[in-house]
């Protein structure tokens, strides 16, 4: 395997978190607590598109969009039912709330498919070589898809009203209510964003892979560690975090470890050092450690 | 007792404390006064430990604590109270209290499991001192209700008496009488007066002037995180530069309302 | 049906243990621990360690178990004591785990040979004083066991919570800056806590392997957190006995859906998937209507 390919890699996985890691530093930032749910909604919608593209048989960008609506509107009306009632309620109790809700949609999802792994019907993907690399379509897409979503993001948090109401909510949630910002409608408009994207990331990382109904769980840490990276509140530092998990991930466990310490002269590695592929997840939980420990904040802190 | 020399703190861009230098003399009733914003509190945190300084320094009985976690300062003997009460919700009002001895024996692990006579021993005495504490602070009716129940003005009485428990060499109480009935207050200092007499120190943050004129020895005025007066309560309310800080803007209200324009 | 409701017994007594163990540290201290299930991993997998590897008697496994995992709570609380409340709850989340990951790639901890380890897990734990016991006999005895230890656990919960430690640790539940003020060493507290809590489920969890005998990674999945705070949320947080009613009420749920595929025509993979769908909703309710749980704390009243 060549550097670039694991760059390609490490791109390729920070384009899958990138959404869903927005997503969940929207709704942290703006209701005050870390929604354990919230990548069950990725699997919501990650299933609600083998609806639409498999049982219903429409083609994959629909399934994709209309799935992306769908979860959105899903969230709305959870949030109506549960965390509505509970917008006084402490972090800790909201947290378990999520947590309950995050088994509940995960295994309703699977009480409907069961456990097997599935998949969307899409075209054969042969990959394309070059320059070393081996790239599939639908890997391209990937990453075109996660970078269209961005820039759409920050089009609608710069240029439109909705996106500055959610600014100010963010900054100044006490001001902004006084000055007749409406923040539930706010609360709703990021529940919908945030939920659509995850919705849409998690369709990402199911075309490259397969559908599984603990994906979500799968995904929770390295998600949250890309938030809590890039600083809660920040979906510009969402997206770098997930750009920097992808490639720590990648890396590491594409480096040889025994040239590094050789590097440093102490010993003598002959053979290969490397991360244990098993030990894949264990990066991502141990980054999240680290960080919480060390920088709490986040890199990037708020958004500026 | 205390003495907080040239004490600086930020928060972000803003100088909470600017240099401040003030001393509690052991034995004495000190008055900590000032607009909103003027940097009490934030003084009381710094001393107390919740809140690091960023320069200078703080003696207690000649001790250095400037860089002492707050659990520590609390037991080297200094209690305070905070402006917003802090008691726990959940636990009664006598719990409350028999939170605050110090050295109690069965808040470590073996005794906890294993010295039941023992600790049993020091609960029941230290159960008979709250009540005669909650009793002075006329809350000792309600010393089965939950704190949380509390109106603002008992959590307040509460804090007080809680403190007390701890035995405390100094006391630091931010706003005692806020929200507390008239004739309760001559009560409160009442007490203060005779635990004064037992060589107990108070350094407390008012903003009845009442009360502060009645006990304090001593007064310290505070605006923009400086001190910009020290005195007997008789040379405050005649000083010029606390008036001027006091009548400026939006604080003229409020010195009308204190009564220090008389 | 004799020898199904002693399984039955046994494993609710040993979710009991667990239950107490949550409760002493989330209801008693307000310490949001996703991770719970690492101090039943650890404790299973020490224990059998010794027993299995070191030829140690059981007691000396029990020992062993309840020491890892005590000491595992106490080191994972060292770092984590500034951490705000969801902040930890992620961390434990990601620690327990690096733990799991860790017996399921490290399969070399247990030698060759018959102890496979790893993902085949570990197999042939011997069950004390087996042969002093007909098949028949066995589990009765068990039984009794896990009833003794249970009743220990109990006894140590109740006897710390109602002291003066336990005074500590319930006003640490809502902020430290109280007890702070009041002159306690908050840190030591919550370490003390967490050692003992873990110390609990470690003892749950060697309790558990020398009864099933085998034990494997899969058995320690995150859902068996979600299953024990289910517990300690409806049996009532806070209140001992309610920890107890909690794992009988979750584990009485258990088995009367599990004789419902013998009325319902429904798939035994469906009706598991519902059944945490049931507890992922029941979370959910209780923390919007009933957040005490069953059985109210009680409050301390003194007479005289």
């Amino acid at each position: 395997m060549t550097v670039l390919q694991v760059i390609i890699n490490s791109i390729i996985r920070a384009s899958e978190l990138s959404l869903i890691a927005i997503g969940l530093t929207l709704v942290y930032d703006l209701l005050k607590f870390a929604n354990f749910a919230h990548t069950e909604y990725a699997v919501v919608g990650i299933y609600l598109a083998f609806i639409f593209n498999v049982t219903l048989g429409l083609n994959i960008f629909t399934a994709v969009l209309l799935s992306a609506i769908f979860t959105g509107l899903i969230a709305l009306c959870i949030d109506r039912m549960i965390f509505r009632r509970m917008r006084d309620a402490g972090r800790v109790i909201l947290m378990v709330t999520s947590f309950g809700l995050g088994i509940a949609l995960r295994n309703a999802v699977r009480a409907i498919w069961g456990p097997t792994p599935r998949s969307y019907s899409i075209a054969l993907q042969k990959p394309i070589s070059f320059l070393g690399i081996r790239i599939t379509p639908v890997q391209i897409w990937i990453i075109v898809t996660a970078v269209v979503f961005m820039v759409a993001f920050h089009l609608l948090l710069h240029k439109t009203k909705l996106g500055k109401a959610m600014r100010a909510s963010s900054d100044n949630p006490a001001l902004a209510q006084a000055s007749g910002i409406a923040t539930e409608r706010v609360i709703l408009w990021v529940w919908f964003i945030a939920t659509s994207f995850a919705a849409v990331g998690g369709i990402l990382i199911a075309l490259e892979t397969y559908l599984l109904p603990h994906m979500g769980f799968a995904i929770i840490i390295p998600v949250f560690c890309a938030t809590i990276l890039g600083g809660i509140g920040n979906p510009y530092g969402a997206m770098l975090g997930a750009l920097a998990l992808g490639f720590a991930e990648n890396f590491g466990l594409y480096l040889n470890f025994g040239n590094i310490i050789n590097l440093w002269g102490f010993f003598d590695f002959a053979g290969e050092m490397h991360i244990p592929t098993g030990y894949r997840d264990a990066i991502s939980f141990g980054m999240l450690i680290v960080i919480l420990l060390t920088k709490p904040a986040g890199i990037l802190g708020r958004r500026g | 007792m205390l003495r907080v020399v040239d004490v600086h703190k930020s928060f972000g861009g803003i100088k909470a404390l600017d240099g401040v230098s003030l001393e509690a003399e052991e034995g004495s009733i000190t008055g900590l006064i000032g607009p909103n914003g003027s940097g009490k509190t934030t003084l009381f945190n710094v001393i107390s430990g919740f809140h690091p300084k960023d320069a200078g320094e703080i003696y207690l009985k000649g001790e250095r604590i400037d860089n002492l976690p707050p659990d520590e300062v609390a037991r080297k003997g200094l209690g305070r109270t905070f402006q917003i009460s802090q008691a726990p919700q959940k636990m009664t009002v006598l719990e409350n209290m028999l939170l605050a001895p110090k050295g109690q024996m069965g808040e470590g692990l073996w005794n906890a499991l294993f010295g039941k006579k023992r600790v049993l021993h020091q609960e029941r005495h230290n159960v008979e001192k709250a009540l005669g504490l909650l009793n002075s602070v006329e809350l000792i009716d309600l010393r089965n209700e939950y704190a949380g129940n509390l109106s603002g003005g008992q959590k307040k009485l509460l804090a007080l008496a809680r403190i007390l428990m701890a035995d405390p060499e100094i006391i630091l109480l931010d706003e005692p009488t806020a929200g507390v009935n008239p004739t309760l207050i001559k009560g409160l200092m009442r007490l203060i007066d005779e635990l004064k007499k037992e060589g107990k120190t108070f350094f407390f943050v008012e903003h009845n002037m009442k009360v502060i004129s009645d006990i304090c020895d001593k007064v310290y005025v505070l605006d923009f995180g400086k001190k910009i007066a020290e005195g007997t309560p008789r040379e405050i309310q005649e000083n010029e530069e606390v008036l001027e800080a006091y009548l400026s803007g939006s604080s003229k209200k409020w010195t009308q309302k204190v009564g220090l324009d008389s | 049906m004799i020898e199904y409701l002693t399984y039955l017994s046994i494993m609710t007594g040993i979710y009991a243990i667990l239950s107490l163990s949550l409760n002493l540290q989330y209801g008693f201290t307000g310490l949001a621990n996703f991770g719970h299930v690492a101090f039943f991993c650890l404790g299973a997998y020490t224990s059998t360690l010794i027993v299995v590897l070191a030829k140690g008697p059981f007691i000396l496994g029990l020992l062993g178990g309840i020491i890892a995992a005590g000491l595992f709570g106490w080191l994972i609380s060292i770092p984590t004591a500034n951490l705000k409340e969801d902040y930890w709850a992620i961390v434990t989340l990601a620690a327990a785990e690096i733990v799991r990951l860790f017996f399921l790639n490290e399969d070399w901890i247990f030698g060759k040979g018959p102890y496979h380890g790893g993902a085949f897990g570990i197999g042939g734990i011997p069950r004390p004083l087996q042969s002093w016991f007909s098949a028949t006999t066995y589990p009765f005895f068990y039984l009794c066991v896990v009833i003794f230890f249970l009743a220990l656990t109990y006894f140590v919960a109740r006897l710390l919570t109602n002291s003066p430690f336990g005074r500590v640790l319930k006003a640490m539940r809502e902020g430290d800056d109280l007890p702070l003020a009041m002159g306690k060493d908050v840190r030591k507290f919550r370490m003390r806590a967490m050692a003992l809590g873990g110390g609990m489920g470690g003892l749950a969890g060697s309790l558990v392997a020398h009864y099933w005998s085998f034990i494997d990674p899969y058995q320690f999945m995150p859902i068996e957190t979600f299953v024990v705070w289910a517990m300690v949320v409806v049996g009532g947080k806070g209140n001992n006995i309610g920890a107890l009613v909690g794992a009988v009420i979750i584990q009485f749920f258990y088995i009367s859906t599990r004789f419902l595929k013998d009325f319902i025509p429904i798939d035994a993979q469906v009706l598991a998937s519902l059944r945490m769908v049931v507890i992922g909703l029941l979370i959910v309710l209780v923390m919007l209507f009933m957040q005490e749980g069953l059985l109210k704390e009680k409050k301390r009243v003194y007479q005289g």
